[in-house]
């Protein structure tokens, strides 16, 4: 029922009063009882029934997840625009540098990529402990994938060095996946094209991988923006 | 038992309401992500938060980034009193608090 719609237009309540009053009153009783039958006709009209509250509670609740999901987009776009870059400059130098280099260039890429996604989702869930605690969680989650990529190749070893250039692309793309595919569709979009573009290089273009992936992170960077600009 | 709110249990203007309430610590909302989120139009939205506004449960901010000018939506307190209220209203209603 559209109760806003007869609010909006008296003329409107003034014909569906007539209307209760006029053609269901019984015609036998008072003037005082006919008023207290058209009031009681209305208010019985206006009532909101139990399926009426569950559909609207249903809409609440849709309402605050779409909410969340076009913020996380918002957040989320700026943060991968920034990740592309840094995934840009961290295989170019892998193709351009000596493997001893490897190591510390991506372990200071990672500390700028680590702080600026904190930076740039500062305020997005809110403030005071809410955001402090959004904050670990994110600290928290950067931390465990990468903490898990070097465990994996601590202990699978790796003797191509293709396998250290397409991991962390395939890890991140099924994080992306899986982490859409409960939560926001476009994040699941964006994990599979990575994780594919990702094996293709592999697969396909292994010994120009470097380069594949640096130019994959413009990919990357059309992702954030479609995610940003929604 | 709580009370229902007329103005607010209209489907667009309670989907205005929620959005503003779910981002009641992140800041007003702009008018395009309003629109978005309440998938909206711009003249249904319009004449909504306007009504919303005249009631005082929204406060409508204008402004210019740059040169561009901003819409903004907020809660003001009595509205998220109320907003509060109508889903108290419809959670007991669905729960059958108050029937015998």
């Amino acid at each position: 029922m559209d109760n806003s719609a007869r609010k909006a237009s008296p003329g409107r309540i003034l014909d569906e009063l007539r209307e209760l009053c006029l053609t269901e009153y019984p015609v036998s009783v008072t003037l005082h009882y006919r008023a207290l039958w058209c009031a009681w006709k209305w208010e019985a009209s206006m009532a909101i029934t139990r399926n009426e509250a569950a559909v609207a509670l249903s809409d609440i609740e849709n309402t605050a997840r779409r909410s969340g999901m076009l913020r996380g987009y918002q957040v989320g776009g700026r943060i991968l625009m920034m990740w592309s870059v840094i995934w840009a400059a961290g295989y170019l130098a892998m193709a351009l540098a000596p493997a001893k280099v490897w190591a510390p260039v991506w372990m200071g890429l990672d500390v700028v990529g680590v702080a600026g996604s904190l930076w740039l989702s500062r305020g997005a869930a809110g403030h005071g402990a809410k955001a402090l605690g959004a904050a670990w969680r994110m600290l928290g989650g950067m931390l465990s994938v990468m903490a898990f990529v070097l465990a994996a190749f601590a202990v699978l070893r790796p003797t191509d060095p293709a396998a250290f250039l397409a991991f962390p692309g395939l890890l991140i793309g099924v994080v992306y996946l899986v982490v859409g595919l409960w939560q926001a569709p476009r994040f699941a979009i964006i994990g599979a094209a990575m994780f594919v573009i990702t094996l293709v290089g592999f697969f396909a273009f292994k010994s120009w991988l470097a380069y594949w992936m640096a130019a994959a992170s413009l990919a990357l960077f059309v992702s954030g923006v479609w995610l940003w600009k929604r | 038992m709580a009370e229902p709110n007329d103005i607010i249990h209209q489907p667009l203007r309670l989907k205005i309401m929620a959005a503003l309430y779910a981002e009641r610590e992140i800041g007003p909302l702009e008018f395009s992500q309003l629109k978005a989120i309440a998938q909206a139009t711009d003249g249904n939205l319009g004449s909504h938060l306007a009504t919303l506004e005249k009631a005082g449960f929204v406060e409508i901010l204008k402004d210019h980034v740059g040169k561009r000018p901003r819409t903004r939506a907020a809660l003001t307190s009595t509205g998220r009193q109320a907003f509060r209220r109508h889903v108290d209203y419809l959670r007991e209603l669905v729960e059958g608090v108050g029937e015998a």
